[in-house]
């Protein structure tokens, strides 16, 4: 008697979890190709004023932007810079329009996430993105993002910072960096990782594989065949340690758990070695693996005026008060070599190369201490 | 029969139901009577129940299906992996191992200080909590600070007595160590309660008639605090399983990799993977269902078992340690250097220093305050805090009100269905943070109230994300009061609401406290979801923590560490002081 009441009861309570889930359609299918459906019914209204403002250049068009953004109602930016980095920016832009930007800050996969979501539901939630390449090309395959920066400052842009719906604004720089009191003789070049000089020295991070893809093709070009490539690779692999997180791998090195570091961002390096850490990162191996970063404004942007003249200034002046964060601007001259990441290449094959990072990595080999 | 009156729900049978039985279904005669006991009951479990499927619904039908319909291709994703054995292996090593330790660990100290007449009692109770309140990165960091072979202290320290490098935290050992005495919290907060309700009577009894003191604990102790012990372990083991923090910054020097790092990767990349994920989780939704199912048998088989409170006044009374107490004395305070004070004097000692350097008289002599400077500085920081402040405190109230009643429906009453609470209660400890924040956004972008951005719909992912914990720590306590003491109370003509309320609330309170305490510090520390979740103007504590560790100083996040630290000693000590002021008194 008590058993089929107890099936019938979780049946029903199963029963309910599906219709529950059926109300919604597939919330986590990707919503490839009907991102909200701002494209259906026309260009937005955002859009509409992305296309005047286009034909203006110069004082007219900045003064015409301010014109209209004093209509508007502030800024919303969601972005993936550094507290730092966020903090000098929206001041600066404040201290500037008189706006204060209103920031939601995270990691740049969470960024993108709340965005598609947002998007999703038909909430527009910002007016502007800044955040990594690899997630901006997502929302450009998205089709929510409208490229609004003033072609002026673009031509300033190299090219790997250029794409259709989105510029970049700084540039992350992968290089290897050491702590002064261990290693003597740093790497010159990239190949120099694999040397066995190094085993006990050398710590990965678990999530560079953007890195690793942009490494890899490097040496590829360079005419290394695939399996001169993978040797390489084992080589580096052989020894090393993996650690999880950019600052954690600064910390640890400054420490002396290990003396070496294969792919750290320069900026953290810099601001620990300017706080007095034994730590160096120049003079750089080369290439410098660089990652751009970039904005875009979004097609449903509330205050659409606002959102360009935010790209349009972080072109320009806003340069500057990203360098002096410790950021590499994107229309500065970098002195030495650079080998961007390929934006599009990540998006297509980036689960391919995280897997096979992941692959690379759990073959660690025991260290023995 | 003036039960009756005051309480259509409660019928003669019920009042005449022998007393050491298994209170019997009678489904056939539950009816809904307009009372608002009915309302009370039906809307806390409607309220569990919504609260657990939404995640739940998001997962598995992110799991099974994709656009085309009915989808298995995740399961092969998730588990095709070549490693998958070997990756579960060093889970179940490493979240049993941490199980062991901690269970250990938490049972002795919680025993020690309700139970006993230990030395250092108040430095002792506020210590235990501490592992708690330190986020996982930092309480890890600072072991590998301390027992790194390569710039380990207590190695350095320890090098001529006990030769090179005696410790090593890079190894599965060092891992369970770290899980092990970073959760054992939660079971001393659970076994705290656990022994603060139960009568030593019991063990008074079996001393007097012969039985050695390890025999009492061994037949007599332990066996009453079952369900405690249960809940515990559950908890635990689930926690172990998911965690990734120690396992990544420990494990993976070495190349120990556990199956959680594969959620890490596939909900990294774009599209996100959540099928994977949900695959992943469905097998931690088995371990959790069947873990409650035994729980509940275990605890149900004849209800009286681990009825301690009862109508018989009882005060419990700690044991005196006779010639014990001395060498029970040391031992604490050698734990407590080794596990609380050490890693604390590193966080504090990190957060002195511009950057991590070995200590030596040039490293202390440029001690700064800067980092501490430097948090009181950030824009949000008296923001963050604010709003910190008032979810934990919010979520933590909010669910172990919630959670007081869903005990009571689950443990207590014989309504139909009643098994089906507990089960939801637990669900989402099994779902990852980051789909729970995923669900939760994806019903309030569509919901007619504007809840998307405000406060409130991070104080729905707090209160959904600590339900299973507040649903132990109450369903734990009720398991021990005795069913007389209500049914004397609704005898007497007093109403279900006014027995909830005035008898069984108040006993109660040991679980209770407990479980606020330990939502109240966790919340602290919530990430996954609050980081999708939160907007401008909302910003919690844990988003700066989380901005320092990702793009910024360490020093800083030891720093804010060292301040949450003493800001929720402080709290902590409060709420307990609060809590003892009701219920069951000490002597």
């Amino acid at each position: 008697m008590r058993m089929p009441r107890t099936l019938a009861r979780t049946a029903l309570a199963a029963g309910a979890v599906m219709v529950l889930a059926a109300c919604g359609g597939n919330p986590t299918a990707a919503p490839a190709g009907d991102a909200g459906g701002p494209e259906a019914s026309g260009p937005t209204e955002a859009e509409q004023l992305y296309e005047e403002i286009a034909g203006l250049s110069g004082q007219e068009r900045r003064d015409r932007l301010v014109e209209l953004a004093a209509e508007e109602d502030g800024l919303n930016l969601y972005t993936s810079m550094n507290a730092d980095m966020v903090d000098a920016v929206t001041e600066a832009f404040e201290d500037e329009f008189d706006i204060e930007p209103s920031v939601y800050r995270a990691g740049s996969e969470t960024v993108l996430q709340r965005i598609l979501q947002e998007q999703e539901a038909g909430f527009p939630g910002n007016d502007v993105v800044e955040t990594n390449a690899t997630e901006l090309m997502a929302l450009q395959q998205e089709d929510v993002m409208a490229q609004c920066a003033s072609p002026e400052r673009m031509e300033e842009v190299p090219e790997a910072g250029k794409y259709e719906d989105w510029v970049a604004t700084r540039f992350n720089l992968f290089a290897p960096s050491w702590n002064t009191n261990i290693i003597s003789d740093p790497p010159e070049v990239w190949e120099d990782l694999a040397d066995p000089k190094y085993d006990g020295q050398l710590a990965l991070e678990l999530g560079d594989y953007d890195w690793y893809m942009a490494l890899t093709d490097y040496w590829l070009e360079q005419g290394k065949s695939q399996e001169e490539v993978d040797q390489l690779w084992a080589d580096i692999v052989d020894g090393a340690k993996v650690v999880k997180g950019h600052t954690v791998m600064g910390e640890l090195m400054s420490a002396g758990q290990y003396g070496l570091a294969s792919s750290n961002y320069t900026y953290i390096v810099e601001a620990m070695k300017a706080s007095g850490a034994p730590l160096e990162t120049q003079p750089y191996v080369n290439p410098v693996i660089a990652r751009p970063n970039g904005g875009s404004c979004m097609k449903t942007a509330q205050n659409p005026a606002t959102a360009m003249l935010f790209m349009d200034w972080l072109l320009t002046e806003g340069q500057e008060v990203l360098a002096a964060a410790e950021a590499t601007p994107s229309t500065a001259e970098i002195e030495t070599e650079i080998v961007a990441v390929d934006g599009q290449k990540l998006l297509d094959e980036g689960s391919e190369w995280s897997q096979r990072y992941d692959d690379l990595l759990s073959g660690v080999e025991q260290v023995s201490d | 029969m003036t039960a009756n009156l005051a309480d259509p729900a409660v019928t003669p049978e019920e009042l005449r139901r022998p007393a050491d039985g298994p209170p019997e279904p009678r489904a056939a005669r539950w009816r809904w009577p307009l009372t608002p006991k009915m309302f009370i009951v039906a809307g806390v479990a409607a309220a569990i129940g919504y609260l657990a499927l939404v995640p739940l619904g998001y997962l598995i039908w992110g799991t099974f299906f994709d656009a085309q319909g009915l989808d298995l291709g995740s399961f092969e994703r998730a588990y095709g992996d070549g490693r998958m054995g070997e990756l579960w292996g060093n889970s179940l090593a490493f979240a049993g191992g941490a199980a062991l330790l901690s269970i250990t660990v938490g049972t002795t100290l919680a025993y020690l200080n309700v139970r006993t007449a230990v030395p250092f009692k108040a430095l002792f109770f506020a210590a235990s909590i501490v592992p708690l309140i330190v986020p996982g990165i930092l309480y890890t960091v600072s072991w590998i600070f301390l027992a790194s072979p390569q710039i380990g202290l207590l190695n350095a320290f320890l090098e001529p007595i006990l030769g090179t490098a005696p410790f090593n935290i890079f190894t599965i050992w060092g891992m369970i160590w770290v899980e092990g005495l970073h959760s054992s919290p939660i079971v001393f907060l659970l076994m705290v309660a656990a022994f603060r309700s139960m009568d030593p009577s019991l063990e008074e009894s079996a001393l007097m008639s012969g039985a050695t003191r390890l025999q009492t604990l061994r037949k007599v102790t332990l066996p009453l605090v079952r369900p405690a012990l249960l809940s515990s372990i559950l908890v635990i083991l689930i926690t172990s399983l998911e965690s990734f923090e120690v396992p990544a910054l420990l494990g993976l020097q070495n190349g120990i990799y556990v199956f959680t790092s594969r959620i890490y990767f596939v909900l990294r990349s774009y599209p996100q993977d959540l099928g994977a994920a949900g695959a992943l989780a469905v097998s931690l939704l088995a371990v959790a269902v069947i873990g409650v199912a035994v729980t509940r048998l275990l605890a149900g088989k004849g209800s009286k078992t681990y009825q301690t409170v009862t109508g018989k006044g009882f005060r419990p009374r700690p044991l005196d340690l006779g010639k014990w107490k001395p060498v029970v004395g040391v031992g604490i305070l050698f734990y407590f250097f080794v596990t609380v004070v050490g890693p604390l004097l590193v966080l504090l000692y990190a957060a002195l220093l511009p950057f991590y350097q070995a200590p030596s008289w040039e490293a202390i002599s440029s001690f700064t305050l800067d980092n501490f400077a430097q948090v009181f500085e950030m824009n949000s920081a008296a923001r963050a805090l604010k709003n910190s402040l008032i979810l934990g405190i919010g979520a933590a109230t909010i669910v172990m009100g919630l959670m007081a009643i869903a005990a009571w429906i689950s443990v207590r009453s014989t309504i139909p269905g009643r098994g089906i609470v507990e089960q939801l209660s637990f669900v989402p400890l099994v779902i990852p943070g980051i789909v729970l924040g995923l669900s939760i956004s994806f019903v309030y972008l569509r919901f007619p109230l504007p809840i998307y951005g405000t406060i409130l719909i991070l104080l729905i992912a707090y209160c959904t994300k600590y339900m299973p914990y507040g649903m132990r720590y109450a369903s734990t306590s009720m398991t021990q009061i005795s069913s007389e003491l209500e049914e004397s109370a609704m005898v007497s003509g007093a109403s279900w609401w006014t027995t909830f309320r005035r008898v069984l609330l108040p006993l109660l309170s040991p679980g209770i406290t407990a479980g606020f305490i330990y939502i109240l510090v966790v919340s602290f520390r919530e990430l996954s979801s609050s980081i999708l979740l939160y907007s401008p103007g909302n910003e919690v504590l844990s988003i700066l923590i989380w901005e320092q560790f990702e793009n910024g100083s360490f020093n800083v996040l030891a720093a804010i560490g060292v301040l949450m630290v003493l800001a929720l000693m402080f709290m902590v000590t409060v709420a307990y002081k609060l809590g003892a002021k009701v219920g069951l008194r000490e002597d």
